[in-house]
């Protein structure tokens, strides 16, 4: 069994099917890019996995355990993290302070012995300290650590979420749209973390609309339409299958 | 929402000093009618503190008075209908307190929000009503009468709750100092962090597993204890209790001192808050206009709401004179985003 393995999953809203038996395999460590037209379930199947939704059928397996039926925090505790399509951020709180907020799972030890403010409390949290500086280096927010969030401009609200679903202790990193909003140059920004992120042992699952993009970051690609998975594969094959095309340009009419 | 304690703000020294001017009060006035007020309003403080960390989660609690009355009941009814000695009763005020706010939140807070603050208002009239109704236990609206807590001896010195209000000023400050200990530290911990997740985007905490309602419970039920040892205080101190003095007016004015004393302070704010609002109110009881206490409040609010929002408060104001008056650090301005 895979890493991470979603049988069947179905998702309806009313009558309206969102996903409809989607299968699908996540080898541990590497790069997924999940494309398709708009509307076609990405984030519905980001939001299935995370457990925003509960899928109407099918299972989920993580760790040949299953997840699926679980609450978001309990996903999120076996290590499944997923950022927002638009910039979802602590309102009103710095950089530093969304960061800490985020480590949540970084910590082992116990609410009581932080209360209690332990030995094992204190090291701790300089570890986490020490992990919430290297990752605002690696996406670049340190000038911006104690600026509030509200003010960063949009794709630096981007990199803190990033860096917050990171600082949440990932296995699993769900990426939804990181690159929105951003020009080329930017998203190869991105791009490149997303690579490093991936180098540091995290799995990674990506929607992304930029063919471009996925293409350079992407080791195999999933294609959807209208809820069901048409292709599967490594990028370049996929890109120049039949149904693919047909899914983003239409079908040719005689 | 802000969430910095002023704990690192302000100097301990600072903090130190003032605590021991409290702790002298009582050697330069014995007058009855303020030590009564400056107890009452150190009762009255404690409720304040809890609703402030239920707040602190998201959760605006409508039903604090119930927990005072409760608290306040159980103590009663545990000294003068099953005639306990006063130490286990007031013990016990706290645990049955915390454990209806546990009960209550475990049903609740699953869903938070609106729907919590409807329930919360429905349980203090609940409570209100029980009070009023369960004639037998309570004696209705007759009220249950009290004996003050037995002296405390402490080698070859006697203490006499019943001679001066000076003894109960101190137990009062005690229970403030015991519950703000704890709330320091709740805001330091974990639980405080955890706190400020879930209340400043369920959705993101959630996601970063945080579980929504175990913070949110842990809060309710925290406030549900300290409140309900706040309430068996009372009515001990009043030596009488009626379901009159737990009403709807009553949550209300604990949200107004959380509000105006600002909730960026877990401690700080709460005792600002209240001393403030609880002397102006007594002594707007004097005067014989009507309805001048809620108008007045109502207005301070306002205020409050315009000049210090976000929960800032006028314990932002204390904040504020730290950081520029004393430590003249300049007020950081954010640069304007450029790409």
């Amino acid at each position: 069994m895979s890493y991470l393995e979603l049988k069947n999953i179905t998702k309806e809203f009313g009558k309206l099917a969102a996903l409809e038996d989607v299968d699908l395999q996540v080898e541990k460590g590497e790069i997924l890019g999940i494309v398709g037209p708009n509307g076609s379930g990405k984030t519905t199947l980001i939001n299935v996995i995370s457990g925003y939704y509960r899928p109407t059928g099918g299972e989920i397996f993580f760790n040949a355990k299953k997840i699926s039926g679980l609450r978001p925090d309990q996903i999120a505790k076996r290590g499944i993290i997923r950022t927002f399509q638009s910039n979802v951020l602590y309102e009103g709180t710095t950089v530093v302070e969304s960061m800490l907020i985020s480590s949540y799972q970084q910590y082992r030890t116990k609410n009581w012995q932080s209360f209690f403010e332990t030995r094992t409390w204190k090291d701790e949290n300089e570890t986490v300290v020490g992990r919430v500086i290297e990752l605002v280096k690696l996406l670049d927010l340190l000038n911006d650590t104690f600026l509030p969030a509200e003010g960063l401009s949009h794709g630096y609200q981007r990199m803190l979420g990033i860096a917050m679903a990171m600082i949440a202790n990932p296995s699993v990193l769900l990426l939804d749209e990181p690159t929105t909003g951003m020009n080329h140059e930017e998203a190869m920004f991105v791009v490149d973390k997303i690579k490093k992120i991936n180098e540091q042992g995290v799995t990674v699952i990506l929607i992304e609309h930029n063919m471009k993009v996925l293409l350079d970051v992407a080791t195999r690609v999933v294609v959807l339409s209208f809820g069901t998975k048409i292709a599967d594969g490594k990028p370049e094959e996929v890109m120049n299958k039949q149904e693919v095309i047909e899914a983003y340009l239409g079908t040719e009419t005689i | 929402m802000r969430f910095i304690d002023y704990k690192n703000v302000v100097p301990k020294t600072v903090i130190g000093l003032l605590v021991f001017l409290i702790l002298l009060i009582p050697v330069f006035t014995t007058n009855v009618a303020t030590l009564s007020m400056l107890i009452l309003s150190g009762i009255w403080t404690v409720a304040v503190m809890g609703f402030t960390l239920v707040l602190r989660t998201g959760q605006f609690s409508l039903g604090q008075s119930a927990f005072l009355a409760i608290g306040g009941y159980t103590s009663a009814i545990f000294t003068v209908k099953l005639g306990w000695p006063f130490w286990p009763s007031f013990f016990l005020a706290g645990m049955a307190s915390g454990i209806v706010s546990l009960l209550v939140g475990m049903v609740v807070l699953r869903v938070g929000n609106i729907y919590f603050s409807i329930i919360t208002l429905a349980l203090g009239e609940i409570v209100r009503i029980i009070a009023q109704q369960w004639e037998p236990v309570t004696r209705g609206t007759r009220g249950l009468i009290l004996s003050p807590p037995p002296p405390i001896i402490l080698g070859g010195f006697k203490i006499n709750f019943e001679a001066s209000p000076v003894p109960y000023f101190y137990f009062t400050l005690c229970l403030i100092a015991v519950t703000a200990l704890i709330l320091w530290q709740i805001g330091q911990s974990r639980l405080g962090r955890a706190f400020a997740g879930v209340a400043l985007n369920p959705v993101l905490a959630e996601h970063q597993g945080m579980h929504l309602m175990k913070y949110r419970v842990i809060a309710f039920t925290v406030a549900g204890v300290f409140t309900g040892l706040a309430g068996s205080l009372y009515a001990h101190f009043l030596t009488v209790i009626t379901p009159y003095v737990f009403g709807l007016w009553q949550s209300i004015q604990i949200m107004i001192m959380s509000i105006v004393g600002g909730i960026s302070s877990l401690v700080g704010g709460p005792i600002i808050g209240t001393i403030l609002l609880y002397t102006l109110g007594d002594y707007l009881t004097r005067v014989k206009t009507f309805g001048i206490q809620p108008l007045l409040f109502g207005a301070i609010v306002v205020m409050v709401l315009i000049f210090l929002p976000k929960g800032t408060g006028l314990v932002d104001l204390w904040g504020r004179f730290w950081t520029k008056v004393v430590w003249r650090e300049e007020e950081y301005e954010p640069d304007t985003p450029d790409d």
